[in-house]
């Protein structure tokens, strides 16, 4: 019945029931969730509508999906139901060159939004290493952050209007300059469990004039931390400063030959954009300060072949994991900068005794790391034993005064380490936003909120 | 149930005391009225009943500068003057943007979320918190976010709060980011022909090097710098390094040149006293004889939208002073009377009228007396529904500024 009644609305050829070709639909790029009943390809708003009502009607969990590529379990159903994916709703709609802004359908590939404003000298500026395939749906699902995000900000500060669909199949905007409550900023990041996004207007930003990348090489990874401090410390806050460490640098240089040194303990990687009139300044300014705090190597990028070498290198880090081992776990912890050195012992302490090597790959500018839990997924003492490793490093980042997730989001993953950070009362004033959207927790269910919050209220 | 012998008015001196207070008011069907600096009581309703002014003044503690994290933590009713200088000690800054800073509070301010002029060049003032405490309605304290620039641990609830004119919860702390201040600011200021006006916006908009706020301006007199003659004028404010600042003032003398502006003035010393005149006058109001409307849209239509609601007001014989954000869009108009007794029948008329032209234009400034009998926000967003609900189950008992905000809620 489901499954006609959705043929009837959207047509046989968007809607998958047969078990091999939903099979995939039960992963995202972190864990294997419950094969769906059916999956829906919508062609547009009206049909996201109409197929909404049917799931309800038949008493079916919803899940919205973009590339799969979110690390958190966001996107794998927790209960099957009906998975929406936006293959279909791939475009970009407008571009309002004048007011530096496009409306998008969902699943548009973050990178091809900005190659299609490229010739008019925009660009859409979060950039999350995932941005070949990763969509604009998901990223703002996930609210996801990137490289450049440390001066131009996460995907929230970049989405000015969105379409909808609630759970009861109705259409609706919402707008940051409707006066009124900010839906829109409270969408962002609510992974699927608040409304169906169906279009957006994104805020496009004008190319720099300038850019310069450049590079600091380190013997102690400490002296790299101290470094990030001292840039940020010292008032600069370039358009990205990225860590890499010892462990990364061989097999990303071995599969990227992006021109990182082999042997450092921690590279550092900069990038600043702008004006050219002030560029020597930033330039003087960072160097001085990696000099001053024990910097082994100093390259600048001379051309824009050597940048995007250098980006390559870093945005392709995860797949070079490979190299190492058969399995990573990446984990997603945020900590006040200043207390990187901290952090990055406390990644260590958690995974040398059990023998785990992990590498690092992050965010230093935004204190926002990613520790690379190498394993093999075949032992099983080795996935319990990086299971705990990452307990302890979700712990040390709250007692240092961070945050469990910076970009990846809460999903399934980290429901209950959700309490660590926010108490009872807390979590239940979260939970009222959920009844106002969700009453009936149809929308992407089990994720976010830890088991029980939310539900004696409603019950 | 015991009669209530609360004050009218009543200003917490500790959190505890704040939420007592809330918890005895939602408990007894008290209205509460939450106050910052009242510097925006001229904006939105009268509320139709208020029994307790809370007002939040005394929770006046700066609690954090982590100045190497570049972020900071305050109660509510810090100034945004207070703690902009005590950031600035070490050479940093908010960049929010309010009119009368020095009696505006942050609490305040960020309960009106109203998004400044800065905002192209730095974000909104919402992408500045980082984290938040609230009580809600009954006296539950809430926490949202942290201390660290970036988090995605949950529904970022500080959102929700941001823009909510006080009717969900009453913000106690605020945690922001910080940015280096910039190191030299610069006033441009030239007259605009009307005729010269449209080719230089456009100008404006695509200088290389943006100014980080312009208005164009009609009328304000000396509430506004720059002669006030009916050419009206142009006010860029550039912020950044001297390196910068020179060439955005060749860039911009060429770029007004060809557009027919003849003369620039440039002021470097009070730079930033000029554009808090400017944020000033956008709600400045003229005691009972002046409204002030706002309207949001897209920079590309400002000067049109401006125009068109200019007309409609000197239609009805009022006075109207005029000023647009060019690189936002946002567009204030103010319409006045120099004698009281005529204002009331003439902007009657005149409300009406603009309200059928621009059906999302809101009143940001004008005396109780005056606005009482007109809606103040304007038409109300498709998301209406929603936003009722999130009322009802934020503030059950309407305890909480009821009435104070766009459609009744
Ligand atoms: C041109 C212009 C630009 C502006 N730019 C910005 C900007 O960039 N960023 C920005 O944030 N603001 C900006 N503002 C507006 C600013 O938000 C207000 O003017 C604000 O400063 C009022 O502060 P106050 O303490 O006087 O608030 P009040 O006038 O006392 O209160 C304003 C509203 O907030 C409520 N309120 C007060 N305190 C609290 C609290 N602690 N918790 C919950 N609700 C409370 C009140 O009930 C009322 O509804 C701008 C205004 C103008 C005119
Ligand atoms: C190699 C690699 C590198 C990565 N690098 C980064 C990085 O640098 N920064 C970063 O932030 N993340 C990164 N990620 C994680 C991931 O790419 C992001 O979370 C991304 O935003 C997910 O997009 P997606 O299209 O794959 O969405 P999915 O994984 O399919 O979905 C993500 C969430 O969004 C919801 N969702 C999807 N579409 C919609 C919609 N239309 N309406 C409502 N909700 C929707 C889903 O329900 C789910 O909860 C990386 C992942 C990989 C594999």
């Amino acid at each position: 019945m489901l499954k006609q009644r959705l043929i009837d609305a959207l047509g046989a050829d968007a809607v998958k029931t047969e078990p091999e070709d939903l099979a995939v639909y039960a992963f995202d790029a972190y864990s294997q969730g419950v094969v769906p009943a059916a999956v829906v390809l919508p062609a547009n708003t009206r049909e996201v509508a109409a197929a909404v009502k049917i799931a309800k009607d038949c008493g079916e969990p919803i899940v919205a999906r973009g590339a799969g590529t979110g690390l958190c379990g966001g996107a794998a159903p927790a209960r099957g139901g009906v998975v929406f994916s936006f293959a279909r709703m791939n475009r970009v709609l407008e571009v309002d060159v004048r007011n530096r802004r496009a409306r998008v359908q969902p699943g548009l590939i973050n990178l091809d939004l900005s190659k299609h404003v490229a010739a008019s000298g925009l660009f859409y500026a979060p950039d999350p290493s995932s941005q070949k395939v990763s969509t604009i749906g998901g990223n703002i699902g996930t609210n996801a952050g990137g490289p450049h995000c440390l001066s131009y900000g996460t995907t929230v500060n970049h989405i000015l209007e969105l379409e909808i669909v609630d759970e009861n199949g109705d259409v609706t905007t919402t707008s940051v300059d409707d006066i009124g409550y900010d839906l829109t900023g409270l969408l962002v990041g609510s992974e699927g469990t608040l409304a169906i996004v169906c279009s957006a207007w994104v805020r496009l930003l004008r190319q720099p004039e300038t850019v310069r990348v450049w590079l600091a090489a380190f013997d102690d990874i400490n002296a790299a931390s101290a470094a990030v401090t001292g840039i940020i410390g010292a008032g600069i806050i370039p358009t990205a400063l990225e860590m890499l460490d010892r462990v990364m640098l061989p097999p990303i240089e071995a599969a990227f030959h992006a021109g990182y040194p082999t042997d450092a303990a921690a590279v550092l990687l900069i990038e600043s954009a702008g004006f050219e009139d002030e560029m020597n300044l930033h330039e003087n300014e960072i160097r001085r300060v990696m000099k001053e705090n024990g910097a082994t190597t100093w390259r600048a990028a001379k051309s824009q072949a050597e940048r995007d070498a250098l980006w390559a290198g870093r945005k392709g880090a995860l797949g070079a994991t490979g190299r190492l081992a058969p399995n990573y776990y990446i984990q997603d912890v945020v900590v006040p900068r200043t207390k990187l050195p901290q952090a990055l012992k406390a990644v260590e302490d958690a995974c040398a005794p059990q023998g785990i090597i992990a590498g690092n790959v992050f965010h230093a500018g935004d204190g926002n790391l990613h520790p690379l839990l190498l394993y093999d997924r075949g032992d099983p003492k080795q996935v319990a034993a990086v299971i705990e490793a990452g307990n302890e490093i979700l712990k040390a980042a709250v007692d240092l005064g961070g945050t469990i997730s910076g970009e990846h989001g809460i999903g399934s993953e980290k429901r209950d380490t959700l309490r660590r950070i926010f108490s009872t009362d807390d979590l239940a004033t979260m939970s009222r936003v959920r009844e106002v959207f969700d009453p009936r927790r149809s929308l992407n269910p089990e994720k976010i909120f830890p088991a029980g919050v939310g539900c004696a209220e409603v019950a | 149930m015991i009669a209530s012998t609360l004050p009218d008015k009543i200003v917490p001196k500790s959190l505890d005391a704040l939420r007592e207070t809330l918890e005895r008011c939602d408990r007894e069907g008290l209205k509460v009225s939450v106050e910052g600096g009242k510097t925006l009581s001229g904006m939105g309703p009268v509320l139709p009943r208020a029994d307790v002014a809370l007002i939040t003044t005394a929770l006046s503690a700066i609690l954090a500068h982590e100045y190497h994290d570049l972020t900071c933590s305050a109660q509510s009713g810090v100034r945004v003057a207070q703690l902009n200088a005590a950031l600035g000690e070490h050479g940093q800054f908010i960049p929010i943007d309010v009119p009368l800073r020095k009696k505006a509070t942050i609490g305040g301010s960020l309960a009106a979320g109203w998004p400044g002029p800065r905002r192209h060049m730095y974000g909104r003032a919402r992408d500045f918190v980082i984290g938040s405490q609230v009580a809600l309605a009954d006296g539950t304290l809430a926490n949202a976010g942290g201390m660290v620039v970036k988090n995605v641990s949950g529904y970022d609830m500080s959102k929700l709060y941001i823009g909510s004119f006080g009717t969900l919860a009453v913000f106690t702390q605020l945690n922001f980011k910080t940015l280096p201040l910039p190191k030299k600011r610069r006033a441009m200021i030239a007259p605009l022909p009307e005729a010269t006006r449209a080719r230089a916006i456009e100008r404006i908009a695509s200088l290389v090097v943006p100014p980080a706020a312009a208005f164009c301006v009609e009328g304000f007199g000396k509430n506004v710098d720059g002669a006030d003659d009916i050419d009206g004028r142009v006010l860029l404010y550039f912020e950044g390094t001297e390196e910068l600042l020179e060439r955005a003032t060749l860039d911009t003398r060429s770029a007004l040149g060809k557009a027919g502006v003849p003369e620039t003035t440039i002021v470097d010393t009070g730079a930033a006293e000029s554009l808090d005149r400017t944020i000033d006058a956008c709600i400045a109001n003229k005691r009972g004889r002046s409204i002030t409307y706002r309207l949001f849209g897209s920079p590309g239509t400002a000067q049109e939208r401006a125009e068109r609601m200019r007309d409609a007001c000197n239609r009805h014989e009022l006075f109207t002073d005029v000023l647009f954000d060019v690189m936002n869009g946002d567009v204030f108009v103010r319409a006045s009377e120099r004698d009281a007794s005529h204002f009331g029948a003439k902007i009657e008329a005149c409300h009406a009228d603009l309200r059928e032209l621009e059906p999302r234009c809101t009143i940001v400034a004008c005396d109780s007396v005056a606005r009482a009998s007109f809606e103040a926000w304007g038409a109300v967003p498709p998301a209406i529904e929603k936003m009722r609900a999130m009322k009802a189950r934020f503030d059950p008992h309407g305890t909480l500024n009821p009435g104070r905000f766009i459609g009744g809620i």
